[in-house]
Formats: C-alpha cells, structure tokens, sequence
C-alpha cells in the first residue's frame, strides 16, 4: 500500500467522522489549534484509526506525540510498515 | 470608572438586601437533606440571579430574553457562548432549576463559590469524565438542568473561542436535548478586567433545541460540537448587529 493511499484512508476518517472538509486536510494542520479537537476527540480519532486500519494504539506511546496531521500519517505509516499483514487487508 | 463604581455599588446593595430577606430561608435549608438543601439553594440562587439581572442592574443595563426554543422545555443542557463574567447571572433569565459547570476558580470563591458547591454546580477541574456523566444524569434526573460555557473561558470580545467536546460527548450519552443559548451586548459589562466600560442593551437568546434524535445525525460529538458552535456564532454575529443597528435605551 502507498502512502498516499494511507494518507487517502485517514483523511477519509477525518471527513466521516469529523465532518472537515477534505481541502482543509493538508499535512501541517495542527490537530489541537487548526481543528479544535480535544483530548475526547483524539479518541474518537484512536478509535476510528484502529477501526480503519485494524491496528491497536492503545498503549502506543507515539500517539502522546501527535501534534499534526503530518504526526498521524507518519504513526500509521510506521505501524504499517511494521504490520504488513493488516494493512494487506485494505481495500486498495 | 464612575460606571463601575456605581453598578458594583447597586450589585452589593441589592446583594446586602437579598442577603437580609433570603438570610432566614438559607439557614432553614442547612438543616435539610442534602438533596433538598441542594434544591432550595439553587431556587435561592435562581432568584437572587434574576434580581440581580432585572432589578438591580436595570438602571444602567437592559437585559432582553428572547425563547425561541418553541414549545415546553425539557431538562437538558444549556450551551451558551461566554463573552463575560456577567454571563452566569445572566443564564438566570431561564427561569429554571439548573445547575452551571464551572472553573476551579469561581467554585473557591467565598461567597459565590460557597453557594455554588451548596447549590451542586459542577467544578469541571475536578472530576473526569465518568464523574461528570454521573453528576449530570443524577441532576438530570431531578429534573435539573445543566449550563455550559464550552469556550471555557471569557472571549472578552465578540468573538467566540473554540468549544470543548465533552458536554457534547455527555449529551450525546445521557440522551439529553441541547438548548443553544446565545448572548450579546455584555463583552464589555463587565471587560476580563471586570470594568463597566458602558450601559446599555444585552440580548439572551435561546435557540431550538437539538433532541438526540438529531444528534444521532451526527457522526461524533466533534461534529455536533462544530455545529453548535456555528449555530450560535451566527445568532450572535445577528444579535451583534440588531444591536448596533438599534439605538435602544436602557429603560425604554
């Protein structure tokens, strides 16, 4: 699977689930101060991100770290890379 | 500053008499339970808010309520824009029973956050989530309802910070109707800095209610949240502008 379309696949949960437009979703985006998502958010994102791509983030201490847009696609993509059998599942 | 001075001086004059009438039926209500203590208090403070809004400031501000909720009231969540710290008493035009979440810091103050801990109001620096959720549905259960201030803190201005997700995640999960609110003409009665800066017309506004069937439209409590926000950042930017456009006189 491509980056891009792992960046197509979260920027998907943001507009389903979030309602954001999908040319408001560019990698700089600060999660916290562009979006206004709070900590209650981020786990309806957790949530939608395991759902999606089938991982568990739950005791991920990269997650604590995410501050951008560009912060999730780098954590999903390092997931992938390291769970290549999962993301295998994904309709691409 | 001499406008300051004398709302402040109404403000504790008016307190001072409300203290020596309501004195009696306060310290009655000490010996009661605690949940009925709880209700007589917030009856108290529901009175002393409206006296406060229509009696005592009412030389110098005029406060509208308009309800356009439609229709009888149900226990809910009122959600309302926070432009000053004159927005508490204001929420008092509901006429209700309800109980406000509020910051750490009112709830220690002596002789509001006293009455505000008799009176069960919610201090939303302690606690989490499964604490608040339990609050609220026991409240709700009573029969009372609950105020939020989203932003979390004074805009100071006429804009609007952004809002925090969790009333909406607990509306969402205790299946309870929101009642946006939206208040204008107050960003300077009183400044953060608590000065009077002019008298004048502050408008109360309370919109339709969004029932959880619609909320359930929602695909998260984010994006009821945003749209909540929008709806009362719209109301307000119009009730901005009656406001500007109308030159209306306190007392007229």
């Amino acid at each position: 699977m491509t980056r891009d379309r792992l960046i197509e696949l979260i920027n998907q949960i943001f507009v389903d689930q979030f309602e954001l437009e999908p040319e408001e979703l560019t990698p700089e985006k600060r999660i916290f101060e562009d979006f206004a998502l709070d900590s209650l958010d981020i786990v309806d994102l957790i949530t939608g991100l395991q759902r999606k791509f089938g991982i568990s983030l739950r005791d991920n201490k990269d997650v604590q770290q995410i501050r951008t847009l560009q912060d999730i696609y780098d954590l999903v993509e390092k997931l992938a890379r390291d769970n290549p059998d999962l993301i295998a599942k994904l309709p691409e | 500053m001499w406008l300051s001075i004398l709302i402040y001086s109404l403000l504790v004059l008016s307190s001072l008499l409300f203290c020596l009438i309501f004195g009696l039926p306060y310290l009655l209500s000490l010996a009661l339970p605690e949940r009925l203590r709880g209700r007589v208090i917030r009856y108290i403070i529901l009175v002393y808010g409206r006296m406060i809004v229509y009696v005592a400031m009412r030389p110098c501000i005029r406060v509208r309520f308009e309800d356009l909720s439609g229709g009888q009231r149900r226990p809910g969540i009122y959600v309302f824009n926070h432009r000053s710290s004159s927005d508490p008493f204001l929420v008092s035009v509901l006429g209700e029973e309800i109980v406000q979440i509020v910051n750490g810091w009112p709830m220690r103050l002596k002789f509001y956050g006293y009455f505000a801990r008799l009176g069960e109001y919610i201090d939303s620096t302690a606690g989490d989530y499964a604490s608040f959720a339990a609050q609220i549905r026991m409240l709700n259960e009573r029969g009372v309802s609950i105020v939020a201030f989203p932003e979390g803190t004074r805009s100071g201005g006429r804009h609007m910070n952004a809002f925090r997700s969790g009333i909406f995640h607990l509306a969402r999960e205790l299946r309870l109707p929101i009642y946006p609110g939206c208040i204008a003409g107050n960003e300077e009665m009183p400044t953060r800095r608590f000065k009077f800066k002019k008298s004048g017309t502050i408008m109360v506004r309370l919109l339709p209610p969004i029932l959880p069937a619609e909320q359930d439209q929602f695909p998260s409590a984010y994006a009821l949240k945003i749209a909540v926000h929008r709806r009362i950042r719209q109301e307000t930017a119009k009730m901005d502008k009656e406001l500007d456009d109308a030159v209306i006189q306190p007392g007229k």
